[in-house]
């Protein structure tokens, strides 16, 4: 008997010991700490901050030229432009899967100073990739020469660099699915709509749509991808980054009409460079007298936005 | 037997005092019950204890078989997550053996979560989700790539999206964080086995049964004017023995487990972590090539992994990985000069120049060393260890004999008496 219990024993402490191993614990969620929120600079400038340095007297100079000493001159003897884009905006600047080039609106841009500089922009661009953080550091540093990347000019950032002429009036719209009904922002009340965390447009969504949900990606092709899944109802942003989801997708459309901001585009200088400035307005007046401006339009925006558009009459006067 | 039996004289002459206060038989039932007792225990826990050490190994061997599973799974999930990054930078028509290759990973990573959870019921929770995960992962992939072959930017949305989510901690139900759950529940495990031979535990029972059986002599010696009674030396021999026998298998065991703990098992775990981060790595490089511009923080994840690697990748790969590092660097500065095509063109090819090749030739090493070292550490911990269950029964039915020799010894004096 005593036997029989001290082996019952045993066989229960070897179960016990060997075969029950606890649950392998799925590993919870992690919040991560929130991103100290962007600060803004002060701003020191009261005048209408699309103002930029007129062309110098006699237009456009030659690729042959240019007056010495000046930025153009050493950028010629250098043999390339260098210039900041973006690599992943549709229809501003993406690289082009099956050619590799790099291409888009303000691409184009960027070849007409070329141009201008050299006589032609091919094998004298020297395209740099880079993030929207990097578009002022950049340019301090000397490391770009320009910036032709979707960049708002306002007061605060004159204080960082200088602009050109505003080269594209955008301003925000929203992306809704096609047949949706919704015409206007307003009728966004009740629907989710996506932009990316730390901009101000959903606030403008929110001040004409109360009702509106808000979603948040990192970028706006993120929002895309959730307009695409299903968990957004509209992307609101800058009708040409819009115009650019739009072309990826064939059931989204840009809602015309009013935007409700503007966003006036400028090609960003290092603020001494002021003579590259006042050239760079001299393409730009060029762009507009021989229809090439309107001509990139044509290709790039018209068949997303729908609708005609033409060259910003530039402002002078710093 | 020629054993020294006193005359019965002797016996029947007891101490007047002894005789006046104490039943003999009584005290001689006692002594037997607990002389019998301190053999049966002592046999019944020792034969226990080396139950458990036979089982402790088989456990062993097995929680490093899912070891090397979950770390598997693991490493072919970076691997599947660097073919397709990698694919996916040649342009919009991937070539058809890259692809080829991410289907296969895919469908060993499939195929394995299948066997862990087959071969471990406690990790099936943590399999079942891994397994959503990985689905939700190659939805996306397939996104990625139906969006990349019409030459839409959103296509590298999705793969960043697919990459990320992978590894994502703030999302409850990423694949990577579940799978380190995985790896580090399962090193948890066979480490605890590795460890569970005991020699001084061991030691105990018989340690308790020699004082009882010693006990137990004594008595009967002073009552009976003999010193030893033959039955109980016997079995007190026999406790010993068993002891000792006991003890050294244990020790030794505990030697050879600790070797394998530092050996095979550790150049295993260690070789697996590094495949694990050389594929994140090699991930890392695809997608700070298609983040162009906004690749820091790909380039900071792969210097990360790239340390975790030379932490832990073995002499023989070590080299195969610096050759890697060599094409990393140049793709770099390729990068960083301006000249883009160039730098995917290192990146993306399969010849023997590019770090494709390169980080094929340290992966294709690395999974044999890891085949290898798991195989060693199985194969130790399960050869031999049939000896311990029969030495387990072997303890228990000497331990029952030993106590039959203490009946038999003390059924003498019981005669004598009588």
């Amino acid at each position: 008997m005593i036997r029989i219990r001290a082996l019952v024993a045993v066989a229960a402490v070897a179960v016990v010991a060997g075969c029950g191993y606890s649950a392998t614990p799925v590993p919870q969620a992690v919040t991560p700490e929130p991103a100290a929120p962007a600060t803004t600079a002060p701003c020191t400038d009261t005048g209408n901050p699309t103002r930029s340095y007129a062309p110098a007297a006699g237009g456009l100079p030659s690729p042959g030229n240019l007056p010495s000493g000046s930025t153009m001159a050493a950028i010629r003897d250098r043999g390339h432009l260098i210039a900041g884009v973006s690599g992943d905006s549709y229809l501003l600047a993406s690289r082009n899967p099956f050619s590799g080039v790099v291409e888009g609106f303000d691409i184009d841009m960027v070849n007409q100073v070329a141009a201008a500089i050299f006589g032609t922009a091919k094998g004298h661009v020297q395209l740099r990739v880079i993030s929207a953080a990097d578009r002022i550091p950049l340019l301090q540093s000397g490391d770009v020469d320009i910036v032709a990347r979707n960049m708002t000019i306002n007061c605060a950032r004159w204080d960082q660099i200088a602009f050109s002429a505003e080269y594209f009036h955008s301003g925000q719209k929203i992306l809704v699915q096609k047949g949706s009904g919704i015409t206007q922002v307003a009728g966004l009340s009740g629907k989710r709509a996506c932009a990316p965390a730390g901009t101000t447009s959903l606030d403008q969504i929110q001040e004409l749509a109360p009702d509106a949900i808000p979603v948040t990606a990192t970028n706006h092709t993120g929002c895309l991808l959730k307009f695409q899944n299903g968990e957004t109802d509209a992307i609101t942003g800058d009708d040409t980054v819009l115009a650019g989801l739009a072309a990826q997708d064939p059931y989204a459309e840009v809602v015309t009409g009013e935007a409700l901001t503007d966003e006036p585009y400028g090609i960003g200088v290092n603020r001494d460079q002021v003579d590259l400035v006042r050239f760079i307005n001299g393409v730009l007046e060029r762009m507009r007298a021989d229809g090439s401006w309107q001509a990139s339009y044509a290709r790039w925006f018209k068949p997303s936005l729908k609708v005609d558009a033409t060259q910003p009459t530039p402002v002078y006067g710093r | 037997m020629t054993q020294t039996q006193a005359p019965p004289a002797t016996v029947v002459t007891p101490p007047a005092k002894t005789a006046r206060t104490e039943d003999v038989p009584k005290l001689l039932n006692r002594w037997q019950v607990l002389a019998v007792l301190a053999c049966l225990v002592f046999a019944a826990l020792t034969a226990g204890l080396q139950a458990l050490a036979w089982h402790a190994n088989r456990a062993a061997a097995d929680n490093t078989e899912q070891l090397v599973r979950v770390q598997n799974i693991q490493s072919t999930l970076f691997r599947a997550d660097a073919l397709a990054t990698t694919a996916f930078l040649t342009g919009g028509l991937e070539p058809p053996e890259q692809r080829a290759a991410y289907d296969d990973a895919i469908e060993t990573v499939t195929r394995q979560i299948t066997e862990a959870a087959e071969a471990q019921p406690a990790d099936r929770e943590a399999l079942a989700d891994l397994s959503a995960a990985v689905t939700d992962y190659n939805a996306t992939i397939a996104q990625a790539r139906a969006n990349n072959r019409q030459g839409f930017p959103v296509g590298a949305e999705y793969l960043r999206t697919a990459s990320t989510g992978l590894r994502d901690t703030s999302v409850e139900g990423s694949a990577i964080p579940i799978a380190k759950a995985l790896v580090a529940a399962n090193a948890e495990r066979a480490e605890d086995e590795l460890g569970a031979q005991h020699p001084f535990l061991i030691l105990l029972p018989g340690l308790a049964a020699l004082g009882l059986l010693f006990w137990v002599n004594r008595k009967l010696a002073q009552r009976f004017r003999r010193r030893i009674n033959l039955g109980v030396a016997a079995a007190a021999l026999t406790v010993a023995a068993l002891t000792v026998v006991a003890v050294v298998v244990a020790a030794v065991q505990a030697g050879n487990n600790n070797d394998l703990e530092a050996g095979s098992y550790r150049a295993s775990y260690r070789e697996s972590t590094a495949r694990t981060a050389a594929n994140d790595a090699k991930a890392n490089e695809s997608l700070r090539l298609i983040s162009r511009g906004s690749g820091q923080v790909y380039e900071d994840r792969w210097d990360a992994a790239s340390e975790v690697v030379l932490t832990n990748a073995s002499n023989e790969t070590v080299p195969l990985w610096q050759d890697y590092v060599t094409v990393h660097e140049q793709i770099v500065a390729l990068d960083e000069g301006g000249r883009y095509d160039a730098a995917v063109r290192l990146s993306t090819t399969t010849d023997a120049e590019g770090s494709t090749a390169r980080l094929d030739a340290f992966d294709t090493r690395s999974q044999e060393i890891i085949t290898a070292s798991g195989a060693e550490t199985t194969d130790a911990l399960r050869s031999g260890n049939t000896g311990i269950l029969v030495l387990a029964i072997v303890t228990l039915l000497l331990g029952i004999a030993a106590a039959g020799m203490a009946v038999w010894g003390i059924g003498l004096r019981r005669r004598e008496y009588a």
